[in-house]
């Protein structure tokens, strides 16, 4: 019951996020959005992904919301409920066919590798050069900056 | 229950925000949409098969998700700064209108 629950709110605050004009608002929708996707991982006894779900969530919409107030520089409108109700039913709907139909079925099987076995066995390449790649974009961060302060002095 | 499909409805938000908003900020949310129906794709049907696999590609997904906002936003920041909008639509006619009256000189 607790991840129809879940699924019905999911799709509800997807359509939210796009439907709604106002940007702050949209944004907050989106929160929830990632909200309820990293409930669903932890239902489903992903617990690293929901961490990093809720983690990355937490950056992008801090980051949103500063860009959005940056960008902006107006306050935001009150939101009509008469434009939110027919998006809400409208999300209500979509969500039926996820909590109705079914086309997949779990193996129920003990794990064959573990998570750290999988990402460093499996996909130690792909780190390695992902946290180079983080680590180049830092340094070129920090050089623009300095070059900035530079040129200002 | 089903994610297969729940992760489908959610791309087909995703898909349907992409191509009908205009603004820039909503195509950041479309996007963000997509990744999202992409990663909890991986995220359930690893859990599902009790594989972890999909979890440890999560990680690279989310990654390339963080990457793929960084440039967006950074565009959402420049056209604002630039051009005062972030229309996709004005964004285009107001490079059209520069490149015809550059062509006019």
């Amino acid at each position: 019951m607790i991840l129809e629950v879940l699924t019905v709110g999911l799709v509800i605050s997807a359509c939210l996020a796009i439907f709604i004009d106002e940007a702050v608002y949209s944004v907050a929708a989106l929160a929830a959005t990632f909200f309820f996707t990293s409930l669903l991982y932890a239902m489903n006894d992903a617990l690293l992904a929901a961490i990093f779900q809720f983690a990355v969530g937490v950056g992008t919409l801090a980051v949103l919301f500063l860009s959005g107030e940056m960008l902006t520089g107006k306050p935001a409108k009150e939101m009509k409920s008469k434009n939110v109700l027919p998006v809400a039913l409208y999300g209500l709907l979509l969500s039926l066919p996820a909590v109705f139909l079914s086309i997949f079925h779990s193996a129920g099987s003990t794990p064959s590798v573990s998570f750290g076995e999988a990402l460093w066995n499996l996909r130690a390449a792909d780190v390695v050069l992902q946290g180079l790649v983080i680590l180049t974009v830092a340094i070129g961060i920090g050089i623009v900056l300095h070059e900035k302060r530079k040129g200002e002095k | 229950m089903d994610f297969v499909i729940l992760s489908l409805v959610l791309l087909a938000i995703g898909i349907y925000g992409l191509l009908t908003k205009r603004d820039l900020l909503k195509v950041f949310v479309s996007v963000e949409l997509i990744a999202t129906a992409a990663t909890l794709n991986f995220v359930m049907l690893a859990s599902a098969a009790t594989e972890q696999v999909g979890e440890a590609f999560l990680v690279l997904a989310f990654s390339t998700d963080t990457a793929v906002s960084a440039v967006i936003l950074a565009l959402l920041v420049v056209a604002r700064k630039k051009y005062g909008t972030s229309d996709v639509s004005d964004l285009v006619k107001g490079d059209r209108q520069k490149e015809e009256s550059e062509a006019e000189a």
